[in-house]
């Protein structure tokens, strides 16, 4: 009969082809996928979450130095409740901060549990693991600098175990942090230049790990790696990785002079992704653009070419006056603050004053009309430039600071100091740490170390008393309320939990 | 690619196969004929279309116009069994006549009315399930642009609630209330053709015969796989043999908002805004508030009084014994009330459906519906993120329409590029007060200009239906579902304000298509013994192909124009302003088998049992089948021989049943790990960007059919002739639910595993009333329904007491709904408001055990906050369950009358027991226009006790945090219909030939009795009444004819 006929056509007619659909279980199956596998690894580099939260965004206006600014005062409200300290566990940044690390840690987990089994060349793989490893190092480092309290695993978390999981002391995570970083250099390239100069090399992972010695206050090994990094003549080029610092400080900035020898470790964005607010996180350009530029902003007739043609944006970061005035006469001044209300003043252009406007903005991140894109997408989610995570002035003086801190080489410390200052045409002054720490802030403003470098020496309390810092609370991000719900993690006892 | 080639082709050949296998001829007896007419025993007109069978034989006939016959018997001893809708069912011995005339009896009860099943028609009085039918004269002329309408308030256990009042826009439908947390829209099947839930908008309900509501799982069971949130069937409208009929209906009319929002004007405005000001510590903001005057009502600018509204449909059908058919061609114009420039409807309709008899044991048909739609909407219809209404209810009245000033008019931010004008060249107001989404609305209407969405829809099936003997019939179909759907969208470079703006044009098309099939075979063999027993076996098989889908998406960028008119794909512009993009659905495929068995004894005791496999590619080989029983059983009381013959019960069945029906409803491959793309990175600085790929989420493997059982109890009872009732209990629980529950971020996964994880039950009631009686010559008739149904999620999986989450609302760091155990699904969760603190005393003495202030920084005139958890602080453990969006009640009420040639009906309808979240004030947008509800805010001691203190600063959260303040009743009760007719006499309409002349007036949601505040309170969506600014329903006055040849 018919029935019966059919039947046996079934089973085989249920097994559907996936159309254009990998499946986890067949793919990494060759070189291409496995480096497709590590692109996505580096894609959490420049994250951005659906909320506009990005890593520097948020500690830029949690520091002394800006406030969130905005539109208003609940406009990316997660940047303005940690730049005045009103954060609670169900509101703040820290919901996508968490979700990024995470989200970076898993896809490493995933392909260094992969490569084992990928037919490629045995040199390329190893360098694969070893840029998965010092990702993953890169985002756990964020991870316990930010939330102090958090979970490690170094493979995928199965299922069975999703909700058992607990959180490591921070002691571990950095063990392992450093575990992954070291055995990673070796299988770096010392340099990497053109299609693949946003990759990471042997500097740059000493770089991080030296970051971390110094964060962990071993300062002793902290200066020797990052020794490796900046090399044996401070203010010469350092023979091994090709570092050295440019010559004019304004170069660090330009779009057209990205992954320059002064670079180590860059976020690099695009601007022909078609980024769209359809998808406004899977954009891969710069959102720090349109974020720090001036709100309705225009240049008076007659004033072209006076004042930089800065693209209007929407007034986040405005620099708190304590940073102006420290750098009342610096010659890094122009490159860091652009001073848009005094323009005003004196009529040569007009802007609309946003939340907390202090007439000063963040010139080293508010996109110029040269950097507008407009081709396909919006122009706003595709601004090209490129960020620092670490350059050499940075390295140069937390080397300096592990030599002044740990009692190690002064002169070589001075050495550093005067090669940042003598940079800008500064003279040298004494290699103290204080001296070092406001090197730091002038050198380094506005690029999202300014936070993490009050909290770690412990005078983030007295910096940003004025904004409402608690001592003993502020020093470390909540957990996400979301993530203590059905699980087995703990609120750290800042904010009124057991850890 | 070649391996579904083969299978397809492999199912046509079992197609074809079970057609050979019935192909069996029968031989032909020596036979006579006998002639003869059918008319109506009331009336005594001729009754075409009444079926003629010779008993115990497949030979039958139908009468044709004039009522005339003709049938070949093959002795005298053979009995005619005519059967007819509507009439007692007659057998007539031959008895040696040659010709015969057969009047019918008109069948006052219903009893003998078929319904439809499900693969097969019964007769209601043996129906054991719980089903609600509509009819197609229960709608027929009546204002319904979407099928979903048609069954609101006319069928118990249902709940129908738009999604907005957007011309042609979907209803969300729940049949018995929440079944599971993922789709909860019920199956559709037209003429056996499944069709998506989006998709069901096509069908022209003049076409359709009767809908069937599958409610139990005992009806549902022989859907199995796809059955647990409810079946809709649709059976189009057949051809009858006979004269040929042609009917025309049309209507047309104007529509206009039923209600309007009572928002500040100008001077209220700057006063309040005034005062929030100070009450902040900033300063006075407008000096002179009186200055402003009214300022701008922008609802008047939105709303149209007199949006025009038409609909035609003609039909024409007939056939003979050999052949029948209906074709029918409908039109449908519809414009919306909020800015009906970007906010219409129209819709062409084309039906063929046709059945031919080839031989007396072989028939072929076809249904086969064809719609093109064209809509254009204005974008955000439920949203508080932009669009007309949001805008028109938060935007300042005293921001012009448009900027007469020169002087302001040429200075920012009128400077700006992109500021949109109007035809005199000045351009719209822009807001310095309010902004974000916020827009000037006749300035968003221009950005949206000409832009609409289109489709083509074909479904249909055909059909080979084989009686080789007495009592079996094979019947095989093919159907499908054929559409093509897109947009055409040109959004020009504009300024609304500074946050809303663009520097690009763009200009986007979207072209979508899909086929998705089905094939179906069945065996039916029905047979009687003794005249006493009756059986039907019905065997069947069926393999669904669908998401078959393909799309197309491209975007053109700065192109040199500025006018949808003129935007053109043919422009040479380079390609990196050129974004494309496409894709293909994953397949989704469904193999069944199924059988069900029928019995009754004598009609008295009845008994069905279904049985079903389903086999979906969703889940894994362990876990690939599931299957669906369910047992019913009726017991029709009034037909023993002991029920005495009274005049009070006429007729009482008593029913139950208990099934298990399925669920797949979860995406594709779900249960293994997939690969997504997408996580790109700039990895070098040649330009372009590398193209990442990593895993989504953690796999499955043991993902299982989601399972609702459910048990029901009814009867149904006619009694004093005039009174009918059907009552039904029922007790349903769904287990296993498909879902993807969050996971832990720390998992790191971009997106959720599928899982079964919950469990869910919902018990109720249903009464369906009804009332006919004839007075002299007026006709009167009352049929009126209500359900009761308490929703409750029993569990959550392992430990989980809620979903994280829940539906979001504004800027607010709370969801306003949890899904938790014991509660209904996604109630909603706020704080608890005890009254507003009158005095810095009350906020002192609101202490926590330790004596210290439970809200310290609170001020006179902040609302108190329960303090749920009892800790001493307000803080998110203190938010609690405030609310239900779901109807605990719905119910309908139909009125008929006739008089001599006037006629009247009116439908109402309404629900009771929710609340509606009415969060129509943004409060991210501090400087937002208020609702006049703000006029009686707190402004000193004893000034309010519900409606706290104004201020820019809001430390207590008075306004942030979800709370019981937002919250409203929901019940109303609508009429939803109202209908006035009347017919020509015949001796006037027969004069120009027409069969039927009616003329009627019709309004359409005349009334709305509410006490709700927001502009409707029918909010459908996946959670109902969240009222984030809902496009209200229209109030329409409507004049149509009804005429027939």
């Amino acid at each position: 009969m018919g029935v019966f006929f059919v039947t046996s056509c079934s089973d085989e007619f249920l097994e559907v082809k996936p159309r254009g659909l990998d499946l986890e279980s067949t793919y990494y199956k060759n070189r291409d996928e496995a480096y497709n596998g590590l692109i996505a690894v580096y894609d959490v580099v420049g994250f951005m979450s659906s909320g506009l939260i990005t890593k520097v965004g948020a500690v830029n206006s949690a520091s002394d130095d800006h406030y969130a600014g905005g539109g208003g005062p609940t406009d990316v409200n997660d940047f303005q409740v940690w730049s005045n300290y009103t954060l609670s566990p169900d509101v703040g940044p820290q919901e996508a901060l968490w979700a990024k690390g995470y989200q970076g840690i898993f896809r490493a987990n995933a392909l260094l549990s992969k490569l084992p089994d990928v037919p490629m060349s045995e040199a390329e793989k190893a360098r694969f693991i070893a840029e998965a490893k010092v990702l993953r190092a890169y985002f756990y480092f964020d991870l316990v600098r930010l939330f102090k309290n958090i979970v490690l695993s170094t493979a995928p978390i199965t299922p069975n175990e999703m909700y058992s999981v607990t959180q490591s002391p921070p002691s571990a995570v950095y063990e392992q942090i450093e575990k992954d970083l070291i055995e990673a250099i070796p299988n770096l390239p010392n340099k990497v230049s053109g299609a693949e100069a946003a990759r990471l090399t042997a500097g740059a992972a000493n770089a991080l790990l030296g970051k971390v010695y110094l964060y962990q206050e071993k300062f002793g090994d902290a200066a020797t790696t990052l020794a490796k990094v900046n090399g044996p003549d401070p203010g010469q080029e350092n023979p091994t990785y090709g570092y050295a610092l440019l010559e004019n400080y304004g170069d660090l900035f330009l779009t057209s002079n990205e992954f320059n020898k002064e670079s180590i470790f860059e976020i690099s964005y695009t601007n022909e992704s078609a980024g769209n607010w359809g998808c406004s996180s899977c954009s891969d350009g710069n959102i720090l653009g349109v974020m720090a530029g001036p709100r309705g902003f225009s240049i008076n007739a007659g004033f072209e070419g006076e004042v930089p043609a800065y693209v209007s944006g929407w007034s986040f970061f405005s620099i708190t006056p304590g940073l102006a005035d420290a750098m009342e006469g610096d010659p890094r001044y122009p490159h860091t603050i652009a001073d848009i209300g005094r323009w005003k003043e004196e009529g040569k252009v007009n802007y609309t004053p946003g939340y907390m406007d202090t007439g000063y903005f963040l010139d080293k991140f508010a996109a110029k009309q040269h950097d507008r894109w407009g081709g396909a997408g919006d122009a706003d989610l595709n601004y090209p430039h490129n960020i620092y995570e670490i350059r050499l002035a940075d390295t140069y003086l937390m080397e300096a600071e592990a030599l002044v801190r740990g009692g190690g080489n002064t002169t070589r410390a001075q050495q550093l100091l005067d090669a940042v200052r003598a940079r800008v045409g500064l003279d040298p002054v004494p290699a103290t740490f204080d001296n070092i720490f406001n090197e730091r802030r002038l050198e380094l403003a506005g690029e999202g170390h300014r936070w993490f470098d009050l909290v770690r020496t412990g005078r983030a309390a007295e910096a940003l008393a004025f904004k409402g810092f608690q001592a003993g609370k502020h020093e470390i991000l909540p957990i996400p309320l979301l993530e203590l719900e059905n699980t087995a993690l703990q609120q750290s006892k800042e904010y009124g939990g057991s850890l | 690619m070649k391996e579904s080639l083969l299978q397809r082709k492999r199912l046509i050949q079992c197609f074809l196969l079970l057609l050979l296998t019935a192909t069996w001829g029968q031989a032909l007896a020596q036979s006579r004929s006998v002639t003869g007419t059918v008319t109506d025993g009331a009336n005594g007109d001729a009754l075409p279309g009444v079926s003629i069978v010779v008993r115990g034989t497949s030979t039958g006939t139908i009468s044709d116009a004039n009522g005339q016959f003709s049938i070949q018997v093959s002795s005298d001893e053979d009995v005619l069994v005519l059967s007819f809708v509507g009439y007692t069912k007659a057998e007539i011995p031959v008895a040696g006549k040659t010709n015969i005339t057969i009047a019918l009896t008109p069948d006052v009860t219903t009893l003998e009315e078929l319904v439809v099943v499900g693969y097969g028609e019964q007769k209601k009085s043996v129906v054991t399930g719980a089903i609600s039918s509509v009819k197609a004269d229960d709608i027929a002329g009546q204002p319904i642009s979407r099928v979903e309408q048609a069954i609101q308030g006319r069928t118990s256990g249902v709940i129908v609630a738009q999604n907005s009042g957007q011309p042609g826009s979907s209803a969300t439908i729940r049949v018995r209330g929440i079944t599971t947390l993922n789709g909860n829209d019920p199956l559709w099947v037209v003429d056996g053709v499944v069709v998506d839930n989006g998709g069901i908008g096509y069908i022209n309900s003049s076409d359709i015969e009767s809908i069937e509501v599958l409610k139990d799982a005992s009806s549902q069971a022989i859907y199995g796989a796809r059955a647990a949130t409810g079946v809709i069937l649709i059976t189009t409208k057949k051809g009858k043999a006979g004269r040929m009929a042609v009917d025309y209906t049309g209507f047309y009319g104007t529509s206009a908002p039923a209600r309007r929002l009572d928002l500040l004007n100008a001077t209220q405005y700057a006063t309040l805004r005034n005062e929030a000001s100070v009450a902040g510590g900033g300063g006075i903001v407008y000096p002179d508030p009186q200055s402003f005057g009214k300022g701008t009502d922008w609802q008047d600018h939105i709303f149209n009084n007199d949006a025009r509204r038409q609909n035609h449909e003609l039909s024409l059908s007939g056939g003979n014994d050999k052949s029948t058919f209906y074709t029918s061609f409908g039109y449908l114009d519809q414009e919306g009330i909020v800015a009906s420039e970007i906010s219409n409807y129209n819709r062409v309709n084309v039906r063929l459906n046709s059945t031919h008899k080839i031989a007396k044991w072989l028939t072929f048909g076809q249904n086969l519906g064809y719609a093109r739609t064209k809509s254009v909407g204005l974008g955000n219809t439920n949203s508080e993120f932009g669009g007309p209404l949001s805008s028109a209810i938060n935007l300042d009245p005293i921001t012009p329409v448009v900027e007469t000033d020169p002087i302001k008019a040429s200075g920012a931010p009128y400077n700006e590029a992109g500021v949109l004008r109007n035809a005199d060249g000045y351009p719209f107001g822009i807001s310095s007060a309010v902004g974000q989404e916020i827009t000037n609305p006749l300035a968003y209407i221009q950005t949206r200009k000409g832009n609409y969405s289109w489709a083509h829809d074909i479904v249909g099936n055909a059909f080979a239906e084989v009686k080789p003997i007495e009592g079996l019939v094979l019947r095989s179909t093919i159907g499908t579902k054929i559409a093509f759907w897109g947009s055409e969208s040109f959004t020009p470079q504009y300024y609304l304000n500074s946050s809303t703006k663009t520097s690009q044009n763009n200009f986007n098309r979207s072209q979508n298509q899909v086929m998705n099939w089905t094939i179906e075979n069945t065996i039916a063999y029905t047979r009687s013994f003794n005249d006493l027993h009756a059986a039907t076996l019905l065997l069947g098989q069926g393999a669904y192909v669908d998401d078959n889908t393909r799309a197309t998406n491209v975007t053109y960028f700065n192109l040199p124009v500025d006018n949808f008119d003129d935007a053109s794909m043919n422009y040479a512009i380079p390609t990196t302003d050129i974004n494309a993009n496409g894709g293909e659905g994953q397949l989704h495929k469904v193999s069944s088998l199924f059988a069900r068995l029928n019995y009754d004894y004598d009609e008295r005791y009845i008994l069905t049992a279904i049985i079903r496999r389903d086999g979906s590619s969703r889940f894994g080989s362990n876990n690939r089948y599931g299957y669906f029983p369910s047992f019913s059983a009726g017991w029709n009381v009034t037909r023993e021989n002991f029920w005495p013959q009274n005049d009070v019960v006429n007729f009482l069945k008593i029913r139950g049943g208990y099934g298990v029906v399925g669920n797949d409803n979860i995406g594709n491959f779900s249960y293994l790990a997939t690969i997504g793309g997408g996580r790109n990175y700039t990895i070098g600085n040649l330009g372009g960007y590398a193209n990442g790929f990593s895993p989504n989420a953690p796999p499955n493997p043991d993902l299982k059919w989601e399972s609702t059982s459910q048990a029901n109890v009814g009867f149904e009872a006619t009694f004093l002739e005039d009174f009918s009732i059907t009552f039904d209990w029922f007790n349903k629980k769904t287990y296993d639910i498909l879902q993807y529950p969050r996971i832990p971020a720390y998992i790191g996964a971009i997106s959720n595993p599928a899982a079964n994880v919950a469990d869910m039950q919902n018990k109720g009631v249903e009464v369906d009333l009804g009332y006919r009686r004839k007075f002299g010559e007026l006709e009167f008739s009352v049929n009126a329904n209500v359900s009761k149904i308490k929703n409750e999620v029993t569990s959550l999986g392992n430990g989980v007491e809620f979903l994280s989450g829940g539906q979001s609302f504004q800027a607010s760091s709370y969801p306003i709904t949890r899904t938790a155990v014991g509660q209904p699904f996604n109630s909603f969760f706020g704080f608890r408001t005890l009254g507003i603190f009158q005095t810095q005393a009350e906020i002192d003495n609101y202490v926590n055990p330790e004596g210290d202030p439970i809200q310290p920084n609170a001020q006179p005139g902040d609302f108190k906050w329960a303090d749920i958890d009892g800790n001493g602080n307000i803080d998110g453990d203190d938010r609690t369950f405030i609310g239900n969006p779901f109807p605990e009640w719905t119910f309908g009420v139909t009125i008929n009358m006739s008089y001599k040639g006037f006629d009247f009906m009116m439908l109402g309808q309404g629900v009771a027991g929710n609340q509606i979240f009415q969060g129509l004030r943004r409060l991210d947008v501090s400087n937002a226009n208020w609702q006049s509800d703000a006029l009686g805010r707190w402004t000193g001691p004893g000034t309010s006790d519900d409606y706290p203190r104004i201020s820019t600063q809001d430390p207590n959260n008075n306004f942030t945090n979800p709370s019981d303040f937002y919250l409203e009743d929901g019940d109303y009760f609508r009429i939803k219909v109202m209908q006035l007719g009347y017919t020509l006499p015949q001796s006037i309409s027969g004069k120009v030939g027409m069969s039927r002349a009616r003329i009627y007036l019709m309004a359409e949601n005349l009334l709305t009795f509410t006490k709700y505040t927001g502009f409707d309170p029918e909010i459908g969506g996946g959670v109902m009444s969240i009222d984030r600014g809902i496009y209200p329903q229209a109030r329409s006055i409507l004049i149509g004819v009804n005429v027939g040849f």
